[in-house]
């Protein structure tokens, strides 16, 4: 397994409301460009939604580790 | 004898400082309670405020009909923790020590940050000038395209965007004004509620409605003199009337006491509630980092595992109480119809529709009263 140098984490398994994407998007705001983060989400809608918007917010989705019962999106801010 | 202090005197605080002097005896411990303002505002009410003209006090009690008269009450202002000597500053110059501390200093409203609410185009429902201001805004528009925003993540009730705007379908229509009014709901995610089986609901009244859902707009800034609301994707959207939820930001104390994340939300166990890296150190409500709503409701649900944490911690116990991230959420999407979310860490929302309008009427009514006399107080 790859080991990234994480600048921000967030553990949103369980969220709902305001949910994993909107988790994801608060750490992009507070995270500087260039910096790798990652988000921790069990809800399967994630899946659909992360590669979704950094695609239109041209961010890159570095990588989705598929774990036990949770996965775990590596972002990185590029701008 | 401990004492337990607890900054920040809106819903959180109080209920939390409440809760603790019904639980403790006044010889083992000392509640005290630091909040400059003497006025405790029901903030749900301000969504409808917008529409309709009355007095504040109509939603407002003083803090002495609301904090028990069991917890000692400071008022000023909290300015420093510092939680190796265990003691706080405060802004009158003396220090206050605590044996255990509570942080309930909420989310503060940087509309620096925006630097347009000044402008007559640009609103918010989230403080009560801002609103008094849209109240006027809304009495004067005569058609037009109204567009409705957050600036950022999070913030303070997420379903409330999607509230304010259908109220304001249902204004337009009462005024006649819904056939000269564009309305425009830009969301960050890629639907207009962050749970999928809730926003379906949502997007089918939008479209019943005819408000336009743009997707993953997320805000950047705005252009005044061209009426602009520009995107971090880059997305224009022309306004004649902005509704732009403020930017919600922690407080200067959880920022300068450095016990916050980069926007000053304090670094909490969503579980114990514990301050994270702090000893006998809580924190409660929308001055947290937890991944729940920012809501009176979360809030409430929460206190119990942090009640009962401290009191273990007392009796020289763990801390092992955990709070499963239940919380109930009230949707409104009309003046009279409403839905209502159960849900916690462990499963999706569940939604019940209260659209029988005597029952609607009566939950709608009854709620404020039974946050003044109950909630708030700390009795349920």
């Amino acid at each position: 397994m790859t080991e990234y140098e994480i600048a921000l984490e967030i553990d949103a398994r369980g969220s709902f409301c305001p949910g994993p994407m909107m988790e994801l998007i608060k750490m992009i705001r507070q995270a500087e460009v260039g910096e790798l983060l990652a988000l921790l989400s069990s809800d399967e809608g994630t899946r659909n939604d992360v590669p979704a918007w950094i695609k239109k917010a041209k961010h890159e989705l570095v990588e989705i580790i598929n774990l036990e019962d949770h996965d775990r999106y590596i972002v990185k801010k590029l701008h | 004898m401990k004492n337990i202090v607890v900054v920040g005197g809106c819903f959180a605080g109080i209920t939390v400082a409440n809760k603790l002097v019904r639980k403790l005896r006044r010889k083992d411990a000392k509640v005290i309670l630091i909040e400059p303002n003497e006025f405790n505002i029901y903030e749900p009410q301000y969504v409808f405020w917008g529409f309709k003209k009355y007095p504040q006090s109509k939603f407002t009690k003083p803090m002495n009909k609301v904090l028990s008269g069991k917890v000692t009450w400071l008022r000023t202002v909290a300015t420093h923790i510092d939680s190796v000597k265990k003691q706080i500053s405060l802004s009158n110059g003396e220090t206050l020590p605590y044996d255990y501390l509570v942080l309930a200093t909420g989310a503060k409203m940087d509309e620096a940050q925006v630097d347009s609410y000044d402008d007559d185009k640009i609103h918010h429902f989230y403080l009560a000038d801002a609103t008094k201001k849209l109240q006027d805004a809304l009495k004067n528009f005569a058609g037009g395209t109204i567009v409705i925003s957050p600036s950022t993540v999070p913030y303070k009730c997420p379903p409330a965007p999607a509230e304010f705007t259908f109220l304001l379908d249902t204004y337009l229509r009462k005024n006649n004004l819904r056939d000269k009014t564009t309305i425009k709901y830009l969301y960050p995610l890629m639907r207009p509620y962050p749970e999928a089986r809730v926003s379906e609901k949502v997007q089918k009244l939008f479209d019943k409605r005819g408000i336009e859902f743009v997707e993953f707009f997320n805000y950047e800034t705005v252009d005044k003199e061209n009426r602009k609301v520009i995107s971090l994707e880059g997305e224009e959207i022309e306004y004649d009337l902005l509704v732009l939820i403020p930017p919600h930001m922690g407080h200067e104390i959880i920022i300068d006491s450095d016990l916050g994340d980069r926007e000053g939300f304090v670094r909490t166990d969503r579980f114990t509630l514990k301050v994270k890296d702090q000893e006998n150190m809580y924190a409660i409500g929308d001055c947290t980092d937890m991944p729940i709503s920012k809501s009176g409701a979360a809030a409430h649900f929460s206190a119990p595992a942090l009640i009962k944490n401290i009191l273990l911690e007392m009796k020289g116990k763990v801390p092992t109480k955990k709070y499963g991230g239940f919380t109930v959420c009230f949707v409104v999407t009309s003046f009279r119809r409403s839905l209502l979310l159960v849900f916690s860490y462990n499963y999706a929302p569940r939604k019940f529709g209260l659209h029988n309008l005597f029952l609607y009427g009566l939950f709608k009514k009854a709620f404020k009263i039974v946050y003044f006399k109950a909630l708030i107080k700390g009795y349920l």
